[in-house]
């Protein structure tokens, strides 16, 4: 009879298993956002490409999908830089160094290395999609050879928005790559003397050659047809422009539904796109 | 094929009910409606029946189940993949439900592995039976799922005072090792063939073209807002068409919490298109927030998006939804052939 | 339901819950009563301070605050801020609480009337406002458990949500889903009317599955397509006093709140 099978897994059995980690460092970067930097077992490496994401499974509080905010070219624990917007990422900010989480993935299409190898890479981030970008940015800081002019845009609503903030400086003063940045608004309680603007004001002012450039892009719904619209009008063609979308993965593989994107699943298609595959997707808001 | 006496095939399955390790299940009446349900006895049994409320997809993928258990002891976390390997014995499955099923074997099997889906999957055994009546709301004549010749380990078909039984499989042939068959007669053979043959003129509802240009009726038709929002009006956005759909597979994921916080479990839940948060991510965007997108999402899904993924149109014609909808806008037969005469007005 | 901001338990301590009743009939406490041995397990995690039908002590310390009943009079206003200003979470337990329930049957008609047929002669001596209000139209409320009464399931899960320091959370599928999951027959196929559809689901599909309809006590879902279900059961012959009637047992409040939302009388 076949019905006398076991009902435990050992560990990677199920697709479904997370492997543990370990968090071993929390950074607040902003009110909301704090990066969380995780160890795996054995100290493995993660072995993602950048762009992917992972399902953190938080016991007690719930699963998430999050996108690796660092680099697979650095090596040991992953980072994940994680906003407080409603239940499940509430109670992870509510985590301390030590804690253990789960981990499956790394899941989805990332950015398209051999794609964009060779190319210059204009990385274009709103808010916190600079997140999944960061991934894909030091991934190319720390291959520069692979790849010709490196450009990072990044807007935030206000400066006390802004993630990564040591790193900012850091690329700011980078001699490898140019780094702009912008705020939408000020507060009087805030101090900022850059640039103020939304993320497409920062566009027309590049110079960049269209024919060798390919554009990356992570950023808030909304932003993503203002920025195409700016891209375009600088010569950009549409197959040089990749995008990470978010959606409210579930299962990560296929098969949950909720990140269905018109017949594309954003967890096994994406989260990466490559601009043409979802131009013509009303779902995708592109 | 093989032919068995009635006395027969009810003695096998008392034989099932009392030997087999697993749960032996089929379509009875519950005073109101017909299930899948536990059989105490092979009286119990209805092979007459038209459409039960819910499929046999249920057996192999619960309305509820546990994916994930989690347990702290010494602030040691063990977190465990949990994957039920219950399968069931399900008597007097309708060609379309069949369909039904073997479609989601492609997808948590054969494509994307599902451990759950998959255990419960191979310790199960299918007994088809052929339609004897047809609920109004079907039309699987016309997606071609009122006969199957796959999909079952044994099909049985009512000749009367016996039933030809077809074998589909090594598990369904070792079922009937010890219950007294014999192979059909040619008479047999022909008289099978024609039940299935007259079963199709026995169809109110049809699709007045092939489904096999579903596809493509419904990329045409995407942008037609107006049918669609006229359609939602409507739609009460209530999921019941998700939920009693034998070949809607999506799913939630809930955080089941133990009261003292050390235990718990990961549970995955039958989930909706249709329902208002289905597509909404952690900040609060809605990538279907009208019900028009919702609705014209479930259609289009069915008849369009599964066949660019597996190839297959992914409505069987079982008429649940249509049953079921107490607005009355779920019905895919209608929908299709309305946008049909449109495309061709 | 929950925002970013709602508050929550997670350090660790038992923390101390309070019980409150405010305009109802406390059959929402009473299923808490009623957990029998849970409610023993219930009372390992939390510290009860304050449990009027269940206990005589009293303590104005505590973090939890259940309140169950709605808002009937000035002196329930002034009394429920203060739970607020005691409480780091407010509950609001029931319907009543939640969306004033089936207190706001008389929101629609003439208060005196509604005092003169309930406490005839003794009418005068009634304080309450002619409007009967959820606790929210007074105070902030973190987090609601709806149901009359409510499900006693929902309301274990809220608690060990919060002390576990996560969220409740309330589902917004209609009673249809978990209706379909347990397999009962629809109400309207047995000839009768349910307000299933657009009802707000979590309680299993209690009364269907008990062989009768639902009445709407969880509240309407977050967006009910109304208009479309009017029509639903206007084919189900019910006339349009009738559909009123079932519509007001429950949901006034909320009928009210939406048609101000949408700025035009309902």
């Amino acid at each position: 009879m076949r019905s006398a099978a076991r009902t435990h897994f050992e560990h990677g059995e199920s697709e479904y298993q997370p492997i543990e980690g370990q968090i071993v460092w929390i950074d607040r970067h902003t009110d909301d956002d704090k990066l969380f930097v995780i160890d795996l077992p054995d100290g493995v490496s993660l072995d993602h490409d950048p762009g992917q994401f992972v399902q953190l499974f938080v016991p007690g509080v719930g699963e998430a999908p999050f996108s690796i905010a660092s680099s697979p070219t650095k090596e040991g624990p992953f980072e994940l830089c994680i906003r407080a917007v409603g239940n499940v990422t509430n109670a992870i900010h509510d985590l301390e160094a030590g804690d253990v989480v789960g981990i499956r993935g790394p899941y989805g299409q990332g950015f398209d290395i051999d794609a964009i190898a060779g190319q210059d890479l204009l990385f274009i981030a709103g808010g916190i999609g600079l997140a999944p970008l960061r991934s894909v940015i030091n991934y190319a800081l720390d291959r520069p050879a692979e790849f010709g002019d490196l450009t990072t845009l990044y807007g935030c609503t206000e400066p006390a928005e802004q993630l990564f903030p040591g790193e900012l400086d850091e690329w700011a003063d980078s001699d490898v790559m140019d780094y702009r940045e912008t705020v939408d608004e000020v507060p009087d309680s805030q101090e900022w003397d850059g640039d103020t603007g939304v993320i497409t004001s920062l566009i027309p002012p590049l110079e960049f050659d269209p024919e060798t450039t390919v554009a990356l892009v992570c950023g808030p719904p909304v932003m993503y047809r203002f920025v195409i619209k700016a891209l375009r009008e600088k010569g950009l063609a549409d197959d040089r422009i990749y995008l990470s979308l978010e959606r409210n993965m579930h299962c990560g593989r296929g098969l949950c539904g909720h990140c269905q994107l018109n017949e594309l699943y954003v967890c096994l298609d994406g989260p990466v796109f490559h601009y043409p595959t979802v131009r013509d997707k009303e779902e995708a808001e592109v | 094929m093989k032919v068995i006496d009635r006395s027969d095939l009810d003695a096998l399955i008392e034989e099932l009910i009392a030997s087999d390790p697993r749960d032996v299940v089929g379509v009875q009446e519950d005073g109101e409606q017909y299930v899948f349900d536990h059989l105490e006895s092979a009286d119990e049994l209805t092979l007459d029946y038209d459409l039960t409320a819910l499929s046999p997809k249920k057996y192999v993928m619960p309305q509820r189940e546990t994916l994930l258990t989690y347990d702290r002891t010494d602030d040691e976390y063990e977190m465990r993949a949990e994957a039920d390997p219950t399968g069931h014995i399900v008597v007097g499955v309708h060609p379309y439900d069949l369909a039904a099923i073997e479609h989601l074997d492609k997808i948590f099997i054969d494509t994307l592995q599902d451990e759950p889906y998959r255990r419960k999957r191979e310790n199960s055994v299918l007994i088809g039976v052929t339609m004897q009546d047809v609920a109004d709301n079907c039309f699987a004549a016309s997606m071609g799922t009122a006969t199957v010749d796959s999909g079952y380990d044994l099909m049985v078909t009512d000749l009367g005072d016996t039933f030809a039984v077809d074998i589909g499989t090594f598990e369904g042939d070792r079922l009937l090792e010890s219950t007294k068959t014999r192979n059909a007669t040619a008479e047999e053979i022909e008289r099978v063939a024609e039940i299935e043959a007259d079963l199709k003129d026995g169809f109110d509802r049809e699709l007045a073209f092939p489904p096999a240009e579903l596809p493509t009726l419904l990329e045409a038709s995407y942008d037609d807002m107006d049918f669609w929002e006229d359609y939602a009006e409507q739609c009460l956005s209530c999921g019941t068409c998700n939920v009693v759909c034998p070949t809607c597979f999506c799913f939630s994921v809930d955080m089941v919490r133990d009261l003292d916080g050390d235990s718990g479990r990961q549970e995955r839940r039958w989930d909706g298109c249709l329902l208002e948060d289905f597509a909404t991510v952690a900040q609060g965007e809605n990538f279907r927030e009208e019900v028009a997108q919702r609705h014209r999402h479930r259609f289009m899904r069915k008849g369009w998006y599964i066949y660019e993924r597996y190839g297959d149109v992914a409505c069987v014609g079982c008429g649940r939804c249509t049953r079921h909808c107490v607005a009355d806008v779920a019905d895919p037969c209608e929908v299709y052939n309305e946008l049909r005469e449109a495309q061709h007005a | 339901m929950s925002d970013a901001s709602a508050p929550s338990v997670s350090d660790g301590r038992r923390p101390r819950v309070a019980f409150f009743d405010f305009t109802g009939c406390e059959g929402d406490q009473l299923q808490v009563i009623n957990l029998e041995d849970r409610l023993l397990d219930l009372v390992e995690v939390v510290e009860v301070v304050s449990f009027r039908e269940a206990m005589t002590e009293h303590g104005d310390d505590y973090e939890i605050a259940f309140v169950e009943g709605g808002v009937a009079t000035a002196h329930d206003e002034r009394r429920l801020t203060r739970i607020r200003e005691n409480a780091d979470i407010v509950v609001a337990l029931g319907s009543c609480a939640a969306f004033a329930g089936i207190n706001a049957l008389r929101n629609d008609q003439e208060f005196e009337t509604v005092k003169e047929r309930v406490y005839g002669e003794d009418s005068d001596s009634i304080t309450s406002y002619p409007i009967a209000r959820p606790i929210d139209d007074v105070i902030e409320v973190d987090y609601e458990i709806p149901g009359c009464p409510i499900d006693r399931e929902e309301f274990v899960g809220a608690v060990t949500a919060l002390v576990n320091g996560a969220e409740p959370s309330i589902p917004n599928y209609p009673v249809c889903v978990e209706c379909k999951f347990e397999e009962n027959t629809c109400a309207f196929e047995r000839g009768e009317t349910c307000l299933g559809p657009i009802t707000r689901g979590g309680c299993s599909a209690t009364c269907v599955s008990a062989g009768t309809h639902c009445w709407g006590c969880r509240g309407m879902v977050d967006d009910p397509n109304e208009g479309a279900y009017t029509d639903v059961l206007e084919d189900h012959g019910l006339t349009t006093e009738e559909i009123i009637e079932e519509y007001q047992l429950y949901w006034n409040w909320q009928r009210d709140s939406r048609a101000v939302a949408d700025g035009g009388n309902r």
